[in-house]
């Protein structure tokens, strides 16, 4: 809430545009949100991957500066390149801060559990986020599990997540958020005949799915 | 080897490689993964391949998730037939590989441990690759 960034109105557009506004390390960027027309803005690369390194990270609301107009925004998507990982469009929306929002937060898990200390499992961390629906003042950071508890074949469910006051769960009661499994067993290895066998079969090719004429179209060219 | 159970068409257009991956260019399963760099067509052997390396090297440890499927048939023609008569027969199966898309992935091990099982993975590849972590990923 405190954090306040420094951003200019956008008036040119495409790919060009964009890619000149990158050279000089700023982004390209739309607020909307609220009922309000979007407006197409520059900021600052840095200060966007300073707000995304926060512990708040993507949840964080920061205020934004534009032509004497501020507003309460939030991170609401990202485009970055695949292979480099370089901040290329911020999608930021306008936030009421007196209206219920929903956001994923992140999970964080605590201790180390039984079954991967004593019993030869893993920690299979199905889902890493859950959505939640609180007033923007109110975003937890992360939502804490206690996995020290847990042998194998043992899970957390959704339901079992403790969240803070003023926060409403919306995942699934009953979503498997993490689970001590056992590791797959190894194959056993393949004897000459099998070999052949599942050569011959990997050769086969798979079945064509052909289309059933209509009845319409067969009476036609009769 | 994966190939489709089923298929439309028998034989499909070679295509082209233009562009880097649009989706499964980010770690959706796993804590660490093998991300491809460059282009390719990513055959059904070579990523049974890499599978198999993984999976020794961690020895049952972890769980592992293909993300990409040789979807796509090639076909080839007989050696010492003329040209012409009409498209060869499939021989194998690939996937389209664009610059960003995650190959493998990879939970439950030590990062060093996954690190190294991607390295000796890579080898199997066609390709230049990196190997990626939810922790360590830097945005520039």
């Amino acid at each position: 809430m405190n954090l306040v960034i420094k951003s200019e109105k956008r008036d040119a557009f495409g790919k060009n545009a964009s890619r000149r506004i990158r050279k000089g390390g700023l982004i390209p960027a739309i607020l909307y949100g609220e009922g309000a027309d979007n407006v197409p803005l520059v900021v600052s690369k840095k200060d966007v991957i300073k707000i995304l390194k926060s512990e708040s990270g993507e949840n964080t609301i920061f205020r934004i500066v534009f032509d004497s107009e501020e507003a309460n925004v939030m991170i609401k998507a990202l485009q970055l390149d695949p292979t480099t990982d370089e901040l290329l469009h911020a999608d930021l929306i306008k936030i009421a801060m007196d209206k219920e929002i929903r956001v994923q937060v992140p999970i964080e898990l605590v201790g180390e559990a039984v079954g991967v200390k004593s019993e030869g499992g893993f920690v299979d961390f199905m889902a890493r986020e859950v959505e939640i629906e609180c007033l923007p003042g109110n975003i937890p950071d992360h939502l804490t599990v206690d996995i020290s508890g847990l042998h194998l074949h043992q899970a957390v469910k959704a339901a079992e997540i403790v969240t803070p006051e003023g926060v409403k769960l919306l995942a699934d009661p009953g979503a498997v958020i993490v689970m001590v499994q056992v590791p797959h067993e190894e194959k056993v290895e393949v004897k000459p005949e099998e070999e052949a066998a599942a050569v011959a079969a990997e050769s086969a090719e798979p079945e064509v799915i052909k289309k059933e004429r209509a009845p319409k179209d067969e009476e036609e060219k009769a | 080897m994966l190939m489709p159970k089923k298929v439309k068409y028998r034989k499909s257009h070679r295509g082209r490689m233009r562009g880097k991956a649009g989706r499964g260019s980010t770690l959706s399963f796993g804590e660490f993964g093998l991300q491809a760099l460059e282009p390719c067509w990513l055959t059904a052997r070579q990523l049974e391949a890499g599978r198999i390396t993984i999976t020794r090297f961690v020895k049952r440890r972890g769980k592992l998730w293909l993300r990409a499927f040789p979807w796509k048939p090639v076909t080839k023609k007989p050696t010492e037939v003329r040209m012409g008569k009409g498209k060869g027969d499939p021989e194998f199966w690939v996937d389209v590989i664009r610059p960003g898309r995650i190959i493998f992935e990879l939970e439950g091990v030590p990062e060093d441990l996954a690190k190294e099982a991607m390295r000796l993975a890579a080898h199997k590849l066609p390709i230049k690759t990196r190997f990626v972590s939810r922790e360590n990923r830097e945005l520039r």
